[in-house]
């Protein structure tokens, strides 16, 4: 490992050692109490007490803090409080669905993005190029729970194409998974995939425009296998990394979407354990969060950093 | 039953109803999109929220208990008709002449879903279960001294006092629920092992899949298995009840109640409830200390008004907590909208220049956060600024419990005895008197009303109470809801309850 | 949109060594009417004049109260009378959408704001000083750059309770590592130019060349940075108000408004209809105004993003979903 790739790693481990003191700091500052909580509207003091006692409340801040720590570190999460669950058995269960979203999402993003960018840096300021410039930019402006909901409207409640809802595991019917996934997937997907449609226009001109490039073309290759071999080579890697950061951001758990198409994933557990006041998930919900973000992002900065030497310099 | 493992469910077979001992793990194939219904014994219940954990004396979750109402019994139940206790895996029941002792025969030949024969150690261990740890439903047997097995089928409870509720304390729901002494406690969280017509067969983050448990000790039922889904977007749910995905739900916006009733393919059951929501003021702060503050809110509130808002044509008000066709109700509505006497009220009570309420309420539960906008339109012409503040259960529960507010919104939801209704929220320092109500004679009224075994004497000294509290504005009363539920055309046998218990032992679907 | 893309700047270190030649062009007058000659920005900008038009004189132009609440008038559909309907509670829903825009300004604004001096001041010093100062402040940067966005503002709207005012710190807070990287890529860019180093040695104070050199000169990025992070402010406030935690009832907020009519989507489409027009006509106008203020202000930073040296979806503010 170079010294620039020891120090990324590093400074991401030190991240992550502040984030577990933030999420923890931050979920036991928030008023509202789970014990309470659990015990919903009809009240009883010894009852309290003794659930008090059992989940472990009753014990200092650092103590807990460090019980927590101390186990998070050797890949214990502990106990949720609402269910009693492991912590990373919950979130293994969730994590298939939010998976399953993701990848889906980032291929429709390809899948819009890839061609409409080639194609708009082909023909700068064409009407392809126009077209593109202004459905990305109105996929940017556009909420995302929005874009959800008049889908379901349409495709899921007028159509009647897709549930409007619910995940099937991959596992148990895998044409119903795939109908499951379509609606959540257009909707993160054509965000997404605004995002990546400028980006990949940009790194396509900007292979276009590069020496080797003027050179094949001077040589007399025609305009579409300049494009396939050198072009499109040159953008992929670029694209390819970028892609792995709305990867990222997609697996943290894309709660809103999740809300609106009742989806089982990790950030509709996160949200569910905010209010729930269920400590132990969320604080192990927001660790896997951070780690999944750190590491990617450490791939896309290694990789960055060999594409071009001057940054590890 | 463990949870289904990745190897059982890869080998995922077709609907499988055979009955299964402890251990077994038949995956499922019932419950996913493509099944379809009608006729294949799948039959899918879209449910708005996801259970928080299983273990019936813990969980306080509607969820949880939409669930554990298949594969739990309690000794009594209520009957569907007019929730009066009738008998379960108790068949019959005598008291003692002093009322101290009460003495239950157990049925015959009932067993758990591991096979185990139900025994009244059971009983004894389950309720003894709820009462040494304290659990959710302790203050149930708050008047409980003993609880004894002399044989297997007998049990029998001894009392402090005499305790006329008694059968609806232990069976109004199933949070009472009848576990196996040989259970491991900390499996319950997740496991289910019942005597229920239905048995657990597996869990997932979006659905719980029962099925026929074929040793029932009633009758089986004619349904191969039930699956319930998480959907707790009621588009999703509704979208999912046209297309087939479900075959019902109680995931039903009111507003969509009227073009439901008139959608061929699907059946709308609509009964009223035992539910009541109600607005609270602190006695325990000026000026709503003041009992004249108070009246006033009631008559500047149209609660007509506030009842077609937040819930259109599934609600009927009331000034009262219980509501009409119960056998507890009692009529008595004093308040007419009238802000004149609104304001001479405010008047009389020395309120000066406007005044501000903050009114808590909860995303939670989204009528009242609809409600109270109209609320807060309603007391403007009487100079009240209502001041809304929408937190989450958790942070409003905490406020409810330290004090902190002027008034709130909320509903107490499955009340059944008048003690529900009353003795908790009402009576001075009562466990759930959060508005710190306190009155002598109300206090007086419950306490011979929580004792009296005469039906009717009862019956007066509840009216009397209820007519205290109303008059003295303790809660603000506003309406009964309507139990909504949906289902597919064809599904018969299916009944909605007014304590929204769901029991999916009788339906039968079309063939 | 994902964290990381958020940035204007660089991921992690690259700044240190990023390309800083040329001092970037200042805003000017000049500027602004190469700015206005663009037809998307020109529009953006007529829109934007028009939102706070609306939102300034809101209750001359609202044709009833937002709050006038009447049941028996409810979800009338669009027509004379209420031209964008009425709401579930009889409300006109064009007097709404037209006091929404206060809100939504407002919120983006202080949000904004708040993510910007506090953003500002940490990228400054972070980038001025270096060593510890650096590390100490970029690194507990990180730290809240690395929880997904929307958690946490859920997480501080949470502890700090639910409302408009406490939205708009949650926010803030959100956005201000973005702010704060982005500054210190300018400042280490700026801090070793010639003048700077000139300045130095005539003895001027630290923070006399903060304010006075490093900061002008690092402020086209953060300006362009300043526009994006509007459209995503008001994104994140509708976002939030989706989920109960933003605006409280019965003020109106567009994104409040969106969460109330989603109800009724199939009934009354024009409750979440036309407040989520306004959403995505407003958000545009910040994007727009943005992309044009990079091509004038900051070419290099264009540039750079044109090459693929930069976080790609970079130009982006943070979006917090």
């Amino acid at each position: 490992m170079t010294g620039f790739a020891l120090r990324r790693t590093l400074q991401a481990l030190v991240v992550l050692v502040g984030v577990s003191v933030v999420a923890f700091a931050l979920v036991h500052l928030v008023p509202g109490d789970p014990v309470r909580l659990a015990l919903g509207t009809r009240f009883d003091q010894a009852t309290y007490d003794a659930l008090r006692e059992r989940a472990g409340l009753d014990q200092p801040l650092l103590t807990q803090f460090f019980t927590w720590f101390g186990g998070a570190v050797t890949g214990d999460l502990g106990v949720s409080f609402r269910s009693g669950d492991p912590v990373t058995l919950l979130i293994l269960e969730r994590l298939p669905a939010t998976a399953s979203l993701a990848v889906a999402s980032i291929v429709v993003a390809l899948l819009i993005a890839v061609p409409l960018g080639t194609a708009s840096a082909l023909r700068p300021r064409s009407v392809v190029d126009g077209a593109g410039t202004v459905l990305s930019q109105i996929g940017i402006s556009v909420p995302e729970f929005w874009m959800g909901i008049m889908l379901i409207l349409v495709f899921a409640g007028t159509l009647g194409w897709f549930p409007a809802g619910g995940y099937v595991p991959l596992s148990e019917d895998p044409v119903g998974w795939l109908r499951s996934l379509v609606l959540p997937a257009v909707t993160t997907g054509l965000v997404s995939g605004s995002v990546l449609t400028r980006f990949t226009r940009s790194s396509v001109l900007e292979a276009l425009s590069a020496e080797h490039v003027r050179t094949a073309r001077a040589k007399g290759l025609g305009a579409r296998a300049v494009l396939n071999w050198h072009v499109l080579r040159n953008a992929l890697l670029p694209l390819v990394t970028v892609t792995g950061v709305q990867l990222a951001y997609l697996l943290s758990g894309v709660v809103v979407v999740e809300i609106v198409f009742a989806w089982p994933g990790l950030g509709q557990l996160a949200l569910q354990s905010v209010q729930a006041r269920d400590y132990p998930v969320l604080q192990g919900a927001v660790l896997l969060f951070a780690l999944v973000f750190l590491v990617l992002n450490l791939v896309v900065d290694l990789l960055y950093s060999k594409l071009d030497p001057r940054i590890s310099a | 039953m463990r949870r289904r493992s990745v190897l059982a469910t890869l080998a995922a077979s077709p609907l499988v109803v055979a009955g299964c001992s402890a251990g077994d793990e038949v995956p499922t194939g019932e419950g996913n999109a493509s099944g379809g219904g009608g006729g294949t014994g799948a039959f899918v219940a879209a449910i708005s929220a996801q259970p928080d954990q299983l273990d019936p004396h813990k969980t306080t979750a509607y969820a949880a208990f939409q669930v554990l109402e298949n594969v739990y019994d309690t000794l009594v139940v209520p009957s569907p008709d007019d929730l009066s206790m009738q008998p379960s895996l108790a068949t019959d029941w005598e008291t003692s002449d002093d009322e101290l002792t009460w003495t239950f025969t157990l049925v015959e030949g009932a067993t758990f879903h591991d096979g185990t024969p139900f025994r009244a150690s059971d009983v004894v261990f389950s309720y003894r279960r709820i009462i040494d740890q304290q659990l959710a439903n302790s203050a149930r047997f708050a008047t409980v001294a003993d609880i004894t097995a002399p044989d297997d089928s007998t049990v029998v409870i001894t009392l402090n006092q005499p305790t006329p509720n008694l059968l609806s304390r232990i069976g109004a729901f199933k949070g009472m629920a009848i576990v196996s002494q040989d259970v491991d406690e900390q499996s319950l969280t997740t496991q289910a092992n019942g005597t229920g017509p239905f048995s657990l067969q597996g869990s997932s983050a979006s659905e719980i899949s029962l099925s026929r448990f074929e040793d029932y000790w009633g009758d089986a039922p004619q349904i191969g298995g039930v699956t319930f889904q998480f959907l707790p977007e009621p588009a999703a749910a509704l979208t999912a009840l046209t297309t087939d995905q479900v075959q019902w739900t109680d995931n039903v916006p009111p507003q969509r109640v009227a073009t439901l009733g008139d959608d061929e393919s699907v059946e709308l059951g609509q009964v009223p409830s035992v539910d009541y929501w109600y607005l609270a003021m602190n006695c325990a702060k000026a000026p709503f200390d003041d009992v004249a503050v108070r009246r006033a809110v009631a008559f500047a509130v149209d609660r007509e008004a506030v009842t077609e808002a937040a819930k259109f044509d599934t609600a009927r008000p009331n000034q009262t907590a219980i509501p009409e066709g119960s056998e507890w109700y009692y009529d008595y509505a004093p308040f007419e909208t009238d802000v004149d006497q609104a304001r001479q009220l405010l008047q009389q009570a020395g309120v000066q220049g406007p005044l501000t309420m903050g009114l808590m309420v909860t995303s939670e539960y989204p009528e009242t956060v609809t409600a109270a906008q109209v609320l807060a339109s309603q007391l403007e012409p009487l100079g009240i600024t209502v001041d809304i503040q929408t937190e989450d259960f958790a942070t409003w529960l905490d406020r409810q419990g330290r004090g902190d507010f002027d008034a709130f919104m909320l509903g107490w939801l499955g009340n059944i005895d008048p003690a529900d209704f009353y003795d908790e929220q009402h009576r001075t320092d009562g466990p759930n008197n959060y508005q710190k109500y306190s009155n002598p004679v109300t206090d007086d009224l419950l306490d011979r009303a929580s004792v009296e075994p005469d039906r009717d004497t009862r019956k007066s000294l509840y009216d009397q109470a209820a007519k205290q509290i109303v008059d003295d504005v303790s809660y603000l009363y506003l309406y009964n809801p309507d139990a909504v539920q949906v289902w597919k055309q064809g599904i018969t046998g299916y009944e909605v309850r007014a304590d929204k218990a769901v029991n999916f032992d009788t339906v039968v679907l079309p063939s | 949109m994902s964290a990381t893309t958020g940035e204007t700047g660089e991921t992690g270190e690259t700044g240190e060594t990023g390309v800083t030649a040329a001092p970037r062009r200042r805003p000017s007058l000049a500027g602004l009417r190469l700015l206005l000659s663009s037809p998307p920005s020109a529009a953006a900008a007529v829109v934007l004049v028009v939102v706070v038009l609306v939102a300034l004189f809101d209750e001359q132009i609202a044709p009833a109260g937002a709050n006038d609440v009447d049941v028996t008038q409810r979800l009338q559909a669009p027509g004379p009378g209420h031209w964008f309907g009425t709401d579930d509670l009889g409300r006109d829903v064009l007097s709404r959408v037209v006091l929404g825009a206060k809100v939504s300004l407002q919120v983006g604004a202080v949000a904004v704001g708040f993510s910007l001096v506090a953003g500002v001041l940490v990228g400054l010093f972070a980038g001025f000083y270096g060593r510890w100062v650096d590390t100490v402040l970029m690194r507990f940067m990180d730290v809240l750059f690395a929880f997904p966005a929307i958690l946490l503002a859920i997480a501080v709207i949470a502890v700090l309770g639910p409302g408009t005012t406490n939205a708009m710190i949650a926010i803030g807070i959100t956005y201000t590592p973005v702010f704060a990287r982005v500054t210190r890529s300018a400042v280490l860019g700026v801090r070793e130019t010639v003048y700077v180093r000139a300045s130095r040695s005539t003895g001027a104070s630290d923070l006399r060349l903060l304010f006075r050199h490093v900061l002008p000169n690092a402020a086209p990025p953060v300006i362009v940075q300043t526009s994006v992070s509007l459209a995503f402010a008001v994104l994140a406030e509708a976002a939030l108000s989706f989920v109960g935690l933003g605006t409280q009832p019965p003020d109106p907020s567009w994104g409040r408004m969106l969460s109330e009519g989603r109800g009724y989507i199939d009934l009354a489409w024009w409750i979440a209809v036309f407040p989520g027009l306004a959403i995505v006509l407003l958000v545009l106008s910040f994007n727009l105004l943005g992309d044009g203020l990079r091509d004038v202000l900051d070419p290099q930073q264009r540039s750079a993003l044109q090459a693929g040296k930069r976080t790609p979806g970079g130009r982006r503010g943070r979006r917090s979903r």
